[in-house]
């Protein structure tokens, strides 16, 4: 494929990213803002150049290892629902935008601190850029079939840089408050992950489907290499010590290379979605190395015998099989990897850099003079060349320095030197004591053997040159501390992070830190109590001025935006806008505020400039936050214990209202009992007078009276009786003796007495019964009530020789009882309010029954208290009442007194 | 998400990290073949995998 | 004769004033519920109408409120019979438009005296 034609593709793609993070800008939907998976996806940056084309090249020469990179990852991932669910909330209070930030912050805002730490990033990250630029340069040659040009302004390579140098710079200063989220870049991201992804994927499927005959064709082809068997397993003790190291380093570097850094913390847009990349991200992985195996193993068996770098087998074995599309794809998804990391890390590196080196250490005056918009043009600029500059000084690395270096080596280097700030960055979340002295030395010391150990070997290795003279010499002093089990890198690992944690441990333990840091070691450790009012745990003495600070702050935002942060400030704190001094929540608020433009260090600065410090003791900060951290208990005490109040209240006041409505609804009662009552009193009444007036009343009539004063008073006698036994009931008084009994023959014991009725009525009754067992648990007597209630009920309903029908039969392991009789249907709206006491239906159809009118009220009564259910339906030609009767449940009112 | 649901990722993470550490993984590093392929590498791939499907349990269950 | 419609769904009440009524010399009209009241209306003018309340299919308070609608029936004196005393519920009754509210139990004598005062006006 010619040069240009492959330029112009590239041309394409990074117009296709371009777009992409514009509309993604645009749009700023709901969806794309909420996913998770894009999130997740951004992870995925840590897999740069190395992963796509150098882990094939470990893969195919020193087998399991390129294993390591990957697994050291998804063993610390899971961890991060603790460690990084703490940093984003610190970053998110503090505004946070960078990993150097994030660290010297801790210790106590120092802009030393802050410049080591952006330097190590940049020794770090910039051969790292250059890894990425090496890769698409060779790649570009390979694809195009073109040699690298001897000079640089010659060669096609370096147009594509350029252009990409171009693009980042751009592209990554959109927005100067560092702190905000970049949803455009974030998005690209996202699909350049999934892109490289993608393109892996095809190559790995054309490996093995097409080149080979499946997977086990390739496994069984490879595995007659004689040196197979050695690279599919850890040479002993020895491969699995090296092995866990390799993990170790990729372990960290997952969590602290300031890519990783900037796409997990910084751009987390919700806290969830950090629950969705713990499995997700591994997932991704795992992917991503299941073809990395094939594809190297395919490219020994491919070009075996000829001298081809297995680094860019991927580029080489589609192109040996003259097929375009697929070469052109690989190149395409290694571009993704590079690109997307050489976007991040130069973004993230310039943020550093002007934040923590230029900014501080040159501008700060400038900036107090100008206003708001010429600031902001200022720090997008110094940002914008930030980035343009680290790509091409990345590029003049590569050129120089590592031009014949492997990917691998390069990068583990890398993931070492950046290793070097974990005792500070994990002892900020997780100790207290840990300090700024500690950190510094550690961090110093930590490099020292880096240096010695791993860049200086690396450079004269890779010019074959010998030490000499002084190098030689303490080359062989270190000499005793060779490991001869650990390879080198593994080695400088362990020896830099021993001395490096170690000095970190004792310095902290045996010197205080100031009380600056103390303050921030007690926001950072115990976020999660502060995270609602930090600004109160700022602890800050000294006279400061509203106005002042108010001056600076609109230099940064702008008039509009600063009163609209002072108003929201003052709202939170009820504070009066008039007030003129400062207080330590407003120097906490106006640093953060500034720390989201120009850095931590930098907004002290400026703060500090207008402000005028007292000291402070440690001893008494250390008081302060004792006396803060009680407070917070206390106030969480008392919050609770206001909330039972309020609880006990609101149950109060239902008990209340409850005791009101029961009185009313026993005033009801009442009303209808004696309604209930006087009609047969009246009845019996009249007939009396009658009776005593009348002396030549006919005999017949005389004896109809008669009779009529003897029913009515059973009547009013049954009536009496019921309401008397309904209360005992609905009181619990009568307690259930409940025992194994024989359904069928309660229900005969029941249906006695009524026989002769039912049979005056010439009604017809049957029963059915679907039982296999009768034994049931129950009180006889109150189901013998039920059931004669149930009856007389029927009985009154159904008409001249009509039918009631029993079924009995199990439901689900448990005893239904249905009754029916012929007649008349109930309303529909009446069906549950028969069970009612004295419920007289305003369209009754039925007659008024002539019993007390308690009958069903009663039936409910008793079935509830066996735990069970009746109800009434409408069925066919009648009515039929279906009872529901448990096993002996907790739900049976056995012998309680229940409360009114 | 509780944080007794917490610690059960983070004692996911230190399983895996004595999964793939010396004595554990120098149990699975034998020359023989299971399911046709290296013992150690199908090990490492099938913790691999049900570290994932674990996370994504925990995470999903206690949403 | 004078005519009286009485109206309940009690049997046994409405005996007792059926007796007493007829014994009296009147013509006695039996309804269990308001329906068959109004289904007497139709053809005929009483001069007294006994009305409970609480009745089935329609209850007294309608069977008043379409009594009242009558052009008819002015002159008939309307008595509500009911086992509901308090004030709230006479109060009503009387508002409705019945002449009379007599609560049960009663005494039918003193039904009658008054059901003549109340003719005699």
């Amino acid at each position: 494929m010619s040069s240009f034609a492959l330029f112009s593709v590239v041309l394409v793609y990074l117009a296709l990213l371009f777009l992409v993070a514009y509309l993604a800008e645009k749009k700023k939907s709901k969806l794309w803002i909420n996913n998770p998976y894009i999130y997740a996806l951004s992870l995925a940056v840590y897999c740069t150049a190395w992963t796509y084309y150098g882990s094939i090249g470990v893969a195919a020469t020193s087998g399991l290892s390129y294993l390591t990179i990957y697994i050291g990852p998804v063993i610390v991932i899971p961890a991060w629902i603790y460690i990084n669910t703490r940093i984003v909330r610190i970053s998110r209070i503090n505004k946070i935008s960078s990993l150097a930030d994030f660290i010297s912050l801790r210790y106590g805002n120092s802009r030393s601190l802050s410049a080591i730490i952006t330097m190590v990033c940049l020794f770090a990250i910039i051969p790292y850029i250059g890894l990425q630029i090496k890769a698409i340069s060779e790649t570009f040659h390979l694809v195009t079939e073109t040699p690298v040009s001897k000079n640089i302004l010659t060669d096609s390579a370096t147009f594509v840089v350029v252009l990409i140098a171009v693009f980042s710079s751009y592209y990554g200063t959109r927005y100067v408050d560092a702190s905000e989220k970049r949803l455009g870049i974030i998005s690209a991201i996202a699909l350049e992950s999934f892109l490289k992804l993608f393109f892996i994927i095809i190559l790995g499927l054309f490996v093995i489907y097409f080149v080979f005959d499946g997977f086990s064709d390739i496994y069984e082809k490879a595995s007659r290499f004689s040196d197979f068997k050695a690279k599919n397993t850890l040479n002993g003790v020895e491969g699995a010590l090296n092995w866990m190291v390799l993990c170790m380093i990729s372990g960290t570097a997952i969590c602290i290379l300031p890519r990783q850094f900037h796409t997990a913390i910084i751009e987390n847009r919700q806290e969830k979605h950090i629950k969705t990349a713990l499995w997700f991200f591994p997932l991704y992985l795992l992917v991503f190395t299941l073809f990395i195996f094939p594809i190297a193993w395919g490219g020994r068996l491919i070009f075996n015998g000829q001298n081809v770098n297995p680094e860019f087998y991927s580029i080489l074995i589609p192109q040996y099989f003259n097929n375009t599309v697929v070469t052109v794809l690989v190149f395409l998804g290694g571009l993704s990897s590079s690109i997307s990391m050489i976007i991040i890390s130069s973004i993230t590196l310039s943020i550093m850099l002007s934040n923590n080196m230029i900014i501080p250490y040159g501008l700060l005056g400038k900036f107090k003079a100008e206003n708001e918009a010429n600031n902001t043009r200022i720090i997008t600029r110094i940002r914008k060349f930030s980035i343009f500059g680290l790509v091409i000084m990345a590029f003049a690395f590569y050129k120089y320095f590592i031009l014949k270096t492997s990917l691998d080596s390069v990068g583990l280097i890398s993931f070492v030197i950046i290793a070097q700030l974990a005792p500070g960055y994990f002892g900020a979340i997780f100790w207290r004591r840990g300090s700024y002295r500690g950190v510094l030395t550690g961090l110093v010391a930590g490099l020292v053997i880096c240096y010695f150990g791993l860049i200086i070997p690396q450079y004269y290795f890779s010019y074959n040159q010998e030490f000499k003279g002084v190098l030689r010499s303490m080359y062989d002093a270190f000499s005793f501390f060779d490991i001869p089990y650990l390879g080198r890198i593994p080695e400088v690992f362990f020896w830099s992070l021993l001395l490096n944690a170690g000095l970190f441990a004792m310095i902290s333990v045996s010197m205080k830190g100031n009380y600056r840091e103390r303050n921030f070691a007690e926001l950072y450790v115990d976020i999660d109590q502060y995270i609602q009012n930090h600004e109160n745990a700022f602890i800050w003495r000294g006279t400061a001025y509203v106005s002042d600070i108010r001056n600076i702050l609109v230099r940064f935002l702008g008039q509009k935006k600063t009163e609209q942060a002072m108003r929201i400030f003052n709202l939170k704190y009820n504070i009066d806008s008039e007030a003129e001094t400062a207080d330590s929540r407003f120097i906490k608020f106006s640093e953060n505020l500034l720390a989201g433009r120009i850095g931590t260090a930098s907004a002290k600065i400026l703060i500090e400039g207008v402000t005028k410090e007292d000291k402070i003791s440690l001893k008494e900060v250390l008081n302060i936050l004792e006396e803060s951290k009680e407070n917070i208990i206390l106030n969480k005490k008392l919050t609770e214990q206001s909330q039972e109040l309020k609880k006990l209240s609101d149950d109060l006041q239902n008990a209340n209202e409850n005791l009101i409505v029961k009185d009313r609804q026993k005033d009801d009662f009442l009303d209808s009992v004696a309604h209930e009552l006087r009609t047969p009193i009246t009845a019996i009444r009249s007939a009396g007078e009658i009776l005593a007036d009348d002396d030549d009343i006919p005999p017949d009539i005389k004896k109809e009276f008669l009779n009529n004063i003897i029913t009515e008073s059973d009547r009013l006698n049954e009536i009496i009786n019921d309401i008397l036994y309904l209360d005992k009931l609905e009181h619990g008084e009568i307690a259930l003796n409940v025992r194994k009994n024989n359904i069928l023959e309660t229900y005969k014991k029941a249906l006695n007495p009524l026989l002769h009725l039912i049979q005056q009525k010439n009604i017809h009754i049957s029963e059915v019964n679907l039982l296999n067992h009768f034994i049931f648990e129950y009180d006889e007597a109150r189901l013998i009530q039920l059931f004669q209630n149930i009856l007389g009920n029927a009985l009154k309903f159904t008409g001249e020789q009509g039918t009631i029908q029993t079924k009995f039969f199990i439901r689900e392991q448990e005893l239904m009882i249905t009754v029916f009789n012929t007649g008349k249907h109930i309303p529909e709206e009446d069906l549950e309010l028969i069970f009612d006491k004295f419920y007289q239906s305003k369209n009754q159809n039925i007659l008024k029954q002539a019993g007390s009118g308690l009958g069903l009220a009663i039936c409910r009564k008793i079935i509830q208290n066996h735990g069970g259910t009746i109800r009434a339906e409408n069925s066919g030609l009648g009515v039929t009442f279906i009872i529901h009767l448990p096993h002996r449940h907790k739900n049976m009112k056995l012998n309680d007194k229940k409360a009114l | 998400m509780k944080k007794r649901h917490e610690q059960k990722l983070i004692l996911l993470s230190i399983g895996l990290m004595v999964a793939f550490s010396i004595p554990v993984s120098l149990l699975f590093n034998s020359e023989q073949e299971v399911l046709g392929y290296p013992m150690l590498l199908v090990y490492f791939f099938a913790v691999w995998m049900v570290s994932i499907i674990t996370a994504f349990v925990i995470v999903k269950k206690y949403e | 004769m004078k005519k009286i419609i009485i109206a309940d769904d009690e049997h046994k009440i409405l005996m007792s004033l059926e007796y007493s009524f007829k014994k009296n010399g009147y013509d006695v009209y039996i309804a269990r519920d308001g329906t068959e009241v109004l289904d007497f209306l139709k053809t005929m003018v009483p001069d007294v109408i006994l009305l409970d309340i609480m009745m089935p299919n329609l209850d007294g308070y309608s069977t008043l409120e379409m009594i009242r609608h009558d052009e008819r029936l002015k002159d008939t004196n309307v008595i509500f019979l009911s086992a509901k005393n308090n004030p709230k519920d006479i109060e009503k009754g009387l508002e409705m438009g019945a002449d009379a509210y007599v609560t049960k139990p009663y005494s039918i004598k003193r039904l009658m005296q008054r059901i003549e005062e109340m003719n005699n006006r």
